[in-house]
């Protein structure tokens, strides 16, 4: 009898240990599994949205101190590959991701990621401003930046060669331009630049250059006009012609995250939308979505 | 463009050391000097500008080949009394994968896996991509079986291994063969048709438990085996997304001996050697993504067909001598013994079923929590009580004698020739029919982009096999090499912890 006990007070006092272990395992788990997450937020992507970005950023900083924002550029396609992988917690994309990308996006979180239209942007064609081309067709652009079109005389300009220039093939804008102007791939002799003001720097110093981006960065350097095909005439990237869809090349601008915001990251993707926000999109040359 | 900075830099140092050593206070006139060396320098910026050219080239070159890959090692606890060592360290994977594209639209992909002890290519194909539409692919090589959980990444696996119905049907996963592959880039829409040899990593054994399709490169009949696969994801609003698919098999497999049995192990028919024996299936497949408080998944995929199995057909024939001496009747008896024995072992054709569901939450970046419950019954015309008594037998033993005489008495010569001719033909139900259904728990740490740690339980469930009067049972090698044997007629305790370190590039 007496042997008895003490073997199941023994028994008692290894199950106590036990469950002792197992609840400090648990309380562990839960602890790195459930840590509140600091108030910094990372984002990164498209070279387009960057300086509206940081814009947003910087004012938003100012009226939530607690709050940390880090931003910076590197292209669409190297903020999504950062959302994937978990370095950042915001991306800033100027094209929309594509299948396999929410397919990676689905196997390491098993979520397909939340895509906010955060602005619209027309994707401006520039030359230099001593250029006396003065407007273009899609198909002209086509043929320029696929090579097929060489020399400005062919599109009505001066005898001299066309000098491209263009983005990194991680950006959105060189995706989006692709896909929906050149159509095809782009001539090989299109010297490619790592964000939209180097572009518009290099058609500003170049006679015979021509190159595409943003509409908030055409500082120096001609707005080329584009028009759909033959007939129609020839649009400027405007508030008004992106609003009504008449400016050919235009896009919307997008904001990804992995899951439906929470917290801090949700106030501040409400501001971005809100009027505050949306007011900045105006102030740094794109346009709003609503 | 580092290059191109650290060039245009260099080239403006120059310039200006250059520009620097132009002395004016010689007294020479200014455009006369200056010209010859403006020149000078514009050939050279000309020639590092031919030699920028080139090396970007070559970069150009060097960015067409892409390397990733994963190492996983792992240490594992074996709770099962049948495997001895019960705890070790391994190296499950160690893969490099080298995609080379010299141009758009085309890849070369090589994926060597190092195991120790254990070299093998897993992957090595040439992919063409249709450079028009983007939307149609040939791969052609040896690749993944068109199979969600087979193309779903080793080192994404949630539950750390495959289920035990797709390591059965597709054992090794990958295949050779040609693959078209259909993505139209604006439609979630995926489909795949491909033909393979079929018979990629499939064991079948011979008499004497030696493979008869040791060959991993070449085919084990001439039957092709046709593999088709459509998806399409449907998104649902904020709230996540929902794909569906189906997938089937539609092959064969030579018969190698003359009789085909059915699932229930009776006689189907007979069959000519090398006929085809038909392995048909098909299955569907649904994943559904939720976002609820992070990602949270539900996964799961059902198949059902019939599988074949070649058997085997071996003859061998020994031949002895002896010779007696009958001194009272002075005869000599000569006798030639020739036994040969056929080992046959009949086809046969097993209608299966199995399924697997998965449920998944993410919590934040770095947790993943996994509950897998799957099944697969190889068998489903057999009941756990049929198992080892199920059976085909049509063994045979003939023997015939032929005798000569020679001679009259008292010298006679007995020439005696006992011809046993012995046919093995049977095959009875076992552990190849035995039902398996298997929880696991598991636990993903992601440390950083490339390190994950994992921690998982796997509860395998056997059928309860065997009648009262006919246990079914396994031989196993105790500690020690002893013969011992596992009662399937209980539930066999042979639960495996893993902790798994994976390093991902």
């Amino acid at each position: 009898m007496t042997k008895y006990k003490v073997q199941n007070t023994n028994y008692i006092n290894m199950k106590k240990k036990s469950f002792i272990v197992t609840g400090f395992a648990i309380l562990a788990v839960a602890f790195f599994a459930f840590m509140p997450a600091p108030k910094k937020i990372t984002v990164k992507g498209s070279d387009t949205m960057v300086i509206l970005a940081q814009k947003w950023a910087e004012v938003y900083m100012k009226s939530h101190p607690e709050v940390t924002l880090q931003v910076t550029g590197g292209g669409s396609g190297t903020g999504i590959s950062a959302l994937i992988n978990g370095s950042t917690d915001i991306c800033n994309a100027s094209r929309p991701m594509k299948q396999s990308e929410i397919d990676k996006l689905k196997e390491r979180y098993g979520s397909l990621g939340v895509e906010i239209r955060c602005a619209k942007d027309g994707i401006t064609v520039y030359v230099n401003e001593s250029n006396p081309v003065k407007e273009l067709t899609l198909k002209q652009l086509s043929g320029i930046f696929s090579g097929k079109i060489r020399n400005w005389k062919e599109v009505g300009g001066p005898d001299a060669q066309i000098k491209l220039y263009g983005r990194e093939n991680s950006s959105g804008t060189y995706v989006f331009f692709q896909e929906n102007v050149v159509k095809g791939d782009y001539a090989a002799s299109c010297q490619t630049l790592p964000g939209t003001a180097a572009v518009v720097n290099a058609v500003k110093n170049d006679k015979y250059g021509i190159g595409y981006g943003g509409a908030a960065y055409a500082k120096g350097v001609k707005d080329c006009l584009v028009k759909k095909d033959e007939k129609t005439p020839g649009y400027a990237a405007t508030a008004e012609t992106i609003k009504n869809g008449t400016y050919p090349i235009s896009r919307y601008l997008y904001i990804y995250l992995r899951n439906r915001p929470t917290g801090e990251l949700k106030s501040y993707i409400d501001w971005i939308l809100g009027p505050e926000g949306q007011k900045l999109v105006v102030e740094q040359g794109y346009f709003p979505v609503k | 463009m580092h290059m191109k900075k650290l060039t245009f830099f260099t080239l403006s140092a120059g310039l200006l050391m250059m520009l620097a050593m132009i002395n004016p206070a010689k007294g020479q006139s200014g455009t006369d000097t200056l010209a010859p060396q403006v020149s000078t320098l514009r050939d050279k910026i000309s020639g590092v500008e031919d030699r920028l050219a080139t090396a970007e080239a070559d970069l150009a070159k060097l960015t067409k080949i892409k390397l990733s890959g994963y190492i996983q090692a792992q240490w594992q606890h074996f709770e099962g009394a049948n495997i001895y060592p019960s705890n070790y360290f391994s190296v499950r994977r160690a893969r490099v994968k080298i995609a080379y594209e010299p141009s758009k639209g085309v890849a070369f992909v090589l994926q060597p896996d190092f195991q120790p002890g254990n070299f093998v290519v897993k992957e090595a194909y040439t992919r063409l991509n249709e450079p028009w539409l983007k939307t149609f692919s040939l791969w052609v090589g040896k690749f993944n079986r068109p199979n969600y959980e087979v193309e779903y990444s080793s080192s994404d696996l949630e539950a750390l291994e495959r289920s035990r119905m797709i390591t059965t049907l597709y054992p090794g996963e990958y295949a050779i063969g040609a693959k078209l592959e259909v993505a139209p880039q604006k439609i979630p829409l995926k489909f795949q048709l491909a033909l393979f040899n079929g018979n990629d990593s499939q064991v079948y054994p011979d008499a004497t438990g030696v493979n008869q399709n040791a060959k991993d490169n070449t085919d084990f009949d001439n039957y092709k085996d046709l593999m088709a696969r459509l998806t399409y994801a449907f998104k649902l609003g904020h709230w996540g997304g929902l794909t569906i698919g189906t997938h089937g098999y539609f092959g064969g497999v030579r018969a190698v001996s003359d009789t085909l049995l059915k699932s229930d192990y009776s006689k189907n028919k007979s069959v000519a050697v090398g006929s085809k024996l038909n392995r048909n299936w098909v299955g569907v497949e649904a994943q559904f993504y939720v976002d609820f408080l992070g990602g949270l998944v539900v996964k799961g995929e059902y198949i059902m067909g019939v599988n074949a199995f070649p058997g085997y057909n071996s003859t061998t024939s020994t031949t002895s001598f002896t010779s007696s001496v009958n001194t009272t009747k002075d005869t000599v008896t000569q006798t030639y013994t020739t036994l040969k024995t056929t080992s046959i072992a009949p086809n046969i054709q097993r209608n299966f079923s199995g399924y697997y569901v998965y449920l998944i939450k993410n919590i934040g970046k770095r947790n993943q929590f996994t509950i897998r419950y799957d099944k697969f019954d190889p068998n489903t015309k057999l009941s756990g009580g049929d198992l080892g008594v199920a059976s085909y037998n049509a063994s045979s033993t003939t023997t015939t004698t032929v005798k000569n005489t020679f001679g009259t008495s008292p010298n006679v010569l007995v020439n005696k020739e006992v011809n046993t001719t012995k046919v093995n033909n049977s095959l009875t139900s076992g552990l190849a029919d035995l039902a398996y259904s298997q929880i696991t728990l598991a636990w993903s740490y992601y440390f950083d982009d490339n390190i994950k740690i994992s921690l998982a339980y796997d509860i395998p469930m056997n059928e309860k096999a065997g009648t009262a009067g006919k246990v079914m049972s396994g031989n196993y090698s105790a500690p020690g090499g002893t013969p011992t044997k596992l009662d399937y007629s209980n539930m066999i305790h042979q639960n495996v912890l893993t902790l798994r370190f994976q390093a991902k590039f």
